[in-house]
């Protein structure tokens, strides 16, 4: 079994889980959905489908978007994980641009998908500072939102790209 | 989820000695991102007592050129596939095909030998044991094809026998098309099948305690054009209803060589031979692709619902081959 214990780093702070039967021991059927909202409170990931088809688990495992619900918390060990709430400054508690574009343009209704999405983007301008309309889309093609706000969100995306100059299809 | 061991292992070689020993109650989780559904969802009456971690051996997500071809590990992502200049250059219905599959996070996370590995799509045999219980099926080991009576729109038209389902993966469209072969390691050594071999009727060709070691995919046929396409109901992401590859040499506008294959027709990835030799010495007009569609597409026997994909499957054969000529066009 492999009872050793499992190390993340998440949102820059390391986190030591025992692995084992107590109350609070991390299973080996854990998700990592699950062990970020309920093993380490970081309730910001949200659980929609929870089978991988709508997106609002997004988390960055080692940078790249990934689907934390279908990935197991004990296969982590040693990676470095950004939840939604690792974007604010830590220091002065501004907000990513993202996260303010999103608020500024009302990009959201229940805020559900609303993580998993600014998770997506994140990733997306760290790879391309000046991304065009075609490939934000393409970055967001894995979300869903059942209020329909994709146009705000659209436009929220828009109007935080870090190097503006990515030309619209 | 139901509770199992779980177990790293850190050479091909050690995940095969595990398989021997746990004596079928084993599994192999690369990506996780098919298995961890089947398993939250209790679909199969077996449940594994170990799930076997292949993540944590290095080296295994190579994409290599050698000169009898491209090697792929079985760790290989989709996304890096989709994006390989190597994949892109010469094998691009490949990169396609990865490109076509899931959302992005799904293609970071997905491997091509799990791709390759996942379970069926069909409704029955995926049906969540949480709500009502699962059903038994022939799949299953137990009773008969629930979708020939059933609801069937997305079941094969090929090929089938007693289980009607369909092969999802994309991957082994492109694979097919492509002629790869795949290295499969087990107690007894090494052996190697082709694409064609590796789908069976109920499964694929992988024995209790073997695994996919690698995937070898031989060169093109020189100026070879090639095109993947899939068509779904959720355009960004969605598991194909009908996908299909074409490739086509030309040789001063006489096709000299000509191969098709269709996925989620069959129980496995399926070349249409009569199709491609009615191509070959042709030059491929309009009207001589949808004859083309339509020989591929002779042999059809829908079931119930899903005479549709016929007529989807021969557009999709008419698109990929005419997407071939305008690639060969653009590129002289």
């Amino acid at each position: 079994m492999s009872e050793h214990p499992v190390t993340l780093v998440v949102n820059n702070r390391r986190y030591d889980l025992e692995v084992g039967g107590r109350p609070g021991d991390l299973q080996p059927t854990h998700t990592l959905s699950y062990t970020l909202r309920e093993t380490l409170g970081l309730t910001g990931t949200k659980i929609g489908c929870d089978k991988g088809e709508c997106g609002a688990c997004t988390v960055l495992l080692e940078g790249e978007p990934v689907l934390s619900c279908l990935i197991l918390t004990v296969e982590c060990h040693g990676k470095k994980i950004t939840t939604i709430e690792g974007l604010e400054d830590p220091q002065t508690g501004k907000l990513d641009p993202i996260q303010q574009s999103f608020i500024d343009s009302g990009a959201f209704q229940c805020g559900f998908c609303t993580p998993g999405m600014i998770m997506s983007v994140k990733a997306l301008f760290a790879g391309n500072p000046s991304p065009t309309g075609q490939e934000i889309r393409e970055a967001l093609s894995g979300h869903y939102c059942r209020c329909m706000s994709h146009y705000h969100v659209l436009e929220a995306v828009a109007g935080s790209v870090p190097k503006a100059g990515g030309t619209d299809e | 989820m139901r509770s199992f061991q779980h177990i790293n292992v850190f050479t091909l070689e050690e995940a095969v000695s595990v398989l021997k020993d746990s004596g079928g109650k084993a599994q192999v989780i690369a990506g996780g991102t098919d298995i961890i559904g089947v398993l939250k969802e209790q679909i199969l009456p077996d449940y594994p007592e170990i799930l076997l971690n292949i993540k944590a051996i290095p080296d295994l997500d190579y994409i290599k050129k050698d000169h009898e071809g491209l090697r792929i590990g079985p760790l290989a992502k989709l996304a890096g596939l989709a994006k390989s200049p190597a994949v892109r250059e010469k094998y691009g219905a490949l990169a396609q095909a990865a490109r076509s599959v899931g959302s992005p996070q799904i293609r970071n996370m997905a491997t091509i030998g799990g791709n390759l590995c996942q379970e069926t799509r069909c409704w029955y045999y995926r049906y969540p044991h949480s709500i009502g219980g699962r059903l038994l099926c022939l799949r299953k080991g137990s009773g008969s094809c629930l979708a020939v009576n059933g609801d069937n729109r997305y079941h094969a038209l090929f090929d089938a026998r007693r289980c009607f389902a369909a092969c999802p993966s994309d991957v082994a469209v492109a694979l097919l098309l492509l002629g790869a072969e795949i290295n499969i390691l087990g107690i007894g050594g090494k052996r190697t099948v082709y694409l064609q071999d590796f789908f069976h009727p109920l499964g694929n060709a992988l024995e209790p305690g073997e695994i996919i070691g690698g995937i070898h995919i031989p060169t093109p046929p020189v100026g070879a054009k090639q095109q993947f396409l899939k068509f779904t109901l959720r355009k960004p992401i969605d598991f194909a209803v009908v996908s299909a590859a074409a490739l086509i040499v030309l040789d001063g506008g006489i096709c000299t060589e000509a191969r098709i294959a269709l996925g989620a027709v069959a129980p496995g990835p399926r070349r249409f031979p009569e199709a491609e030799n009615f191509l070959k010495g042709k030059r491929l007009e309009t009207n001589v692709l949808e004859k083309a569609a339509g020989i591929a597409l002779e042999g059809a026997k829908p079931l119930s619902k899903n005479g549709y994909k016929i007529e989807i499957a021969k557009t999709l054969i008419s698109r990929a081959l005419s997407a071939c000529l305008e690639n060969e066009s653009f590129n002289h």
